[in-house]
């Protein structure tokens, strides 16, 4: 596969995900378990036999899902909901979703309430990530998503499955780094855009099909690129609006890391294959970039965002921070106000169910896009 | 309605109560920082002065400051899309301007998720506000309630060593016969609290619900004093003089009404008034009865706090809905309101979902109404006012 040719399967995953989700079930007649993103493991799904299908709320707008939840909830939570209203999941056999939040634990409830017919889980995450007991607790709490996951699969649970699974996704993180990596280097042709649709890809297709198709890509394709990039670092929860990666690439910023669910820190670190495969999985959880709901001693949380900030060589940060995100929206001040006294300038966007102007949001990136290339030698 | 006298003593509990927390330093006591779901009795027993910035900001709603002082939050980059508590509190902070002369700095933060997880974000801010350490006490809610045997233990380990932190902080070693008693007065105090709720079902019900979120300051911030005690024994002494006697809140109460979320605090008075005049009471509330199951026993209070924390207090979807409807019976309703708020998205998104269940299941209707529990920008008193008055024609034609 060459050059535009080779970018088609992950694009017309991103389009039509239920449809490659429907069309692998027809195939292996499988269960296909969808999951609301953040931290769920995606192995212990794949190990049960089942494909894990990302179900990204953002972007999704409409007029079902006020019915069952209200306005003042974040475009992630309500956008599932309206999916799932409107008949696009009915593909799904069961669906995962993570206690992250508030809004995360009434969804769940909702869901279950909106979708009796399907099997639902509730993966109830510890948010006190530098206690030791929450490694005790999380590994209990994967061992029973895994025992439930067999159940709905009728897959005997084993620890050699679960192994296997870890491993192929070590691989296709580690080719999606790869990707990522690129974009720093080959910003003209490995896009932000493109490269999202890997990694938006990556949660939907079987990992053993996009681990393939990311082989075939033009990985030594080499072009010019006549713009001048300014590096920036994202902080928030998944690419909302959808097209602000295509935006950031046409108004030259290079986003070089982010902290979003769907972007490089769900790739950042590998789980390994040390020891027992929970704990594996556990230890991983631990280790990554923490979630904007979890807690770790408060000065700690922002001098850790910090030094990742400085770390990555940006010049400015974006936060994406979707409307109503209680989260979100408590970190943010502190958190820029720590960047200030660095001499790192930052933005807030904000996201919402109702749908934000592109052409708004443009006015905005492009001046502070100006503000920072000033400063650039 | 005629006033009832007990209430009287709040001003001056109030008072004493935020004087001596300010008096604490000079006391060489330490001040820690709480929320609902933590050991208050743990840190009345270590003789340390425990203050709840929840507290803080729900007076400064009710004396109708919020306007005054969370625009200085927003200020900050705090957005009005977030629970107005903490921006009323941090707001006060900013402004120096409160109605209870500010906060004493803490020593210490103490939170609880099993609430919300606004608190630990809050706590978050304060903590580097103040430079001063915190604790999360991590409450992994289970799903719909089924035991969770790994939660448990979890829960249970951070409230044991939270003992370890609190007399590193406080200086003093935990006395277990002081700690015993401040367990037992804790437990009249709730046994007081939740008698006073049930005087509810009497019919006239003697008290309005906003006399019982009025009454709510000793059981939040006293539990495990002489004093939280003194007060409820009182007023569940009028309130059981008033049902012998068939006194009632009103004076004429045509419909018994639920109250479902916290209160809007700069209404309570206007909306108190116009329910009243329509002889429409509020008899009982999901927020008031939250705080009826907080005693613990003497003998594994560790064991007893894990339970409520995780179970307990786990106001699921399905648990809320069988609750309001046996409460219905309970009380004998006629309708419920329910407050979407926009701060407390917790309590408020399944709401369209409870509201849809309850009234399938026992035919009594309710009226969703959106306001907010602390700041009057995010809604129109008249507009509440139409739908309540849109609801109780409801009623009426149902009769």
């Amino acid at each position: 596969m060459n050059g535009e040719h080779a970018w088609k399967p992950f694009r017309e995953t991103v389009d039509a995900p239920m449809e490659r989700a429907r069309a692998w079930k027809e195939q292996t007649g499988g269960k296909v378990i969808g999951h609301l993103l953040p931290d769920v493991p995606e192995e212990i799904i794949h190990a049960a036999g089942a494909l894990p299908t990302a179900v990204e709320g953002a972007g999704t707008q409409g007029t079902q899902a006020q019915a069952h939840i209200p306005g003042y909830t974040c475009s992630h939570a309500m956008g599932a909901i309206e999916q799932g209203m409107r008949h696009d999941l009915d593909i799904l056999d069961g669906m995962i979703i993570p206690y992250v939040c508030d809004t995360t634990r009434n969804l769940f409830h909702i869901w279950n309430h909106c979708f009796p017919n399907k099997s639902n889980e509730f993966l109830r995450l510890p948010k006190r990530l530098d206690y030791p007991g929450a490694a005790e607790y999380l590994k209990a709490e994967f061992s029973r998503l895994a025992d439930s996951l067999c159940n709905i699969t009728g897959r005997p649970r084993d620890d050699e499955d679960l192994a296997a699974s870890i491993a192929l996704y070590d691989r296709s993180r580690a080719a999606l780094r790869n990707a990522y990596r690129k974009q720093r280097e080959q910003p003209a042709v490995w896009t932000s855009e493109r490269v999202q649709t890997l990694f938006k890809s990556a949660a939907k297709a079987p990992r053993e099909d996009h681990l393939r198709w990311m082989e075939a890509l033009p990985w030594d394709e080499q072009s010019q690129d006549a713009m001048q990039r300014v590096p920036i670092y994202v902080r928030g929860k998944v690419w909302d609006p959808p097209g602000i990666l295509d935006l950031f690439d046409k108004i030259g910023l290079l986003v070089v890391e982010d902290e979003m669910t769907t972007g490089y820190r769900g790739v950042a670190t590998d789980a390994g294959s040390d020891g027992d495969p929970i704990d594996v999985l556990v230890r991983r959880h631990l280790s990554l970039t923490p979630y904007t709901g979890y807690h770790q001693q408060p000065d700690k949380l922002v001098s850790g965002f910090l030094e990742r900030v400085q770390g990555s060589g940006a010049q400015g940060v974006i936060f994406l921070n979707p409307k109503f995100c209680e989260a979100a929206g408590f970190d943010t001040p502190d958190f820029q106000k720590a960047l200030e006294n660095a001499g790192i300038p930052s933005l807030v966007l904000e996201s919402s169910s109702r749908g934000v102007s592109l052409e708004q949001i443009r006015v905005r990136v492009e001046a502070f896009r100006e503000m920072i290339a000033e400063d650039l030698p | 309605m005629q006033p009832i006298q007990a209430l009287k003593h709040l001003k001056t509990i109030t008072a004493q109560y935020f004087s001596s927390a300010h008096m604490a330093k000079r006391n060489n006591k330490a001040i820690v920082y709480l929320n609902v779901f933590t050991p208050v009795e743990l840190f009345y027993a270590l003789d340390m002065v425990p203050v709840y910035p929840e507290n803080h900001a729900a007076i400064i709603g009710a004396r109708k400051m919020s306007q005054e002082v969370s625009p200085a939050a927003e200020n900050l980059g705090y957005s009005m899309d977030l629970c107005s508590y903490p921006r009323c509190d941090i707001g006060s902070f900013v402004m120096r301007l409160s109605p209870t002369w500010g906060l004493p700095k803490p020593d210490l933060l103490v939170g609880s998720n099993g609430q919300c997880g606004t608190i630990t974000k809050w706590f978050e801010v304060l903590s580097r506000m103040y430079e001063v350490p915190m604790v999360l006490i991590d409450v992994p809610h289970s799903g719909n309630g089924e035991r969770d045997p790994a939660a448990e233990r979890y829960v249970r380990s951070q409230l044991e060593d939270l003992v370890g932190v609190a007399e590193g902080i406080s200086g003093n070693s935990l006395d277990q016969d002081k700690f015993k008693e401040t367990i037992r007065i804790s437990q009249e105090a709730s046994r007081l609290w939740t008698r006073m709720l049930e005087l509810g079902t009497a019919d006239p019900a003697p008290m309005t619900v906003f006399d019982q979120f009025v009454a709510m300051f000793p059981i939040v911030s006293q539990r495990g004093t002489q004093e939280a005690v003194d007060f409820y024994s009182e007023l569940v002494n009028e309130l059981e003089e008033r049902v012998a006697n068939k006194v009632g809140a009103l004076d004429n109460e045509r419909y018994r009404l639920f109250w479902d979320n916290l209160p809007i605090w700069p209404e309570l008075r206007p909306l108190s008034s116009f329910l009243g005049e329509r002889g429409a009471g509020l008899v009982a509330s999901i927020y008031t009865w939250a705080w009826s199951r907080l005693g613990v026993g003497e003998d594994d209070p560790f064991a007893d706090w894990t339970e409520q924390y995780l179970y307990t207090f786990n106001f699921h979807m399905s648990k809320r809905i069988d609750m309001y409807v046996e409460l219905a019976k309970r009380y004998n309703l006629h309708g419920f309101l329910y407050h979407s708020n926009r701060s407390c998205k917790y309590i408020s998104q399944d709401i369209p979902e409870v509201r849809a269940a309850v009234t399938e299941r026992t035919g009594i209707p309710g009226v969703i109404l959106e306001a907010d529990h602390n700041d009057p920008r995010l809604y129109t008193v008249a507009s509440l006012e139409r739908q309540i008055d849109s609801f109780l024609d409801l009623l009426a034609q149902k009769r």
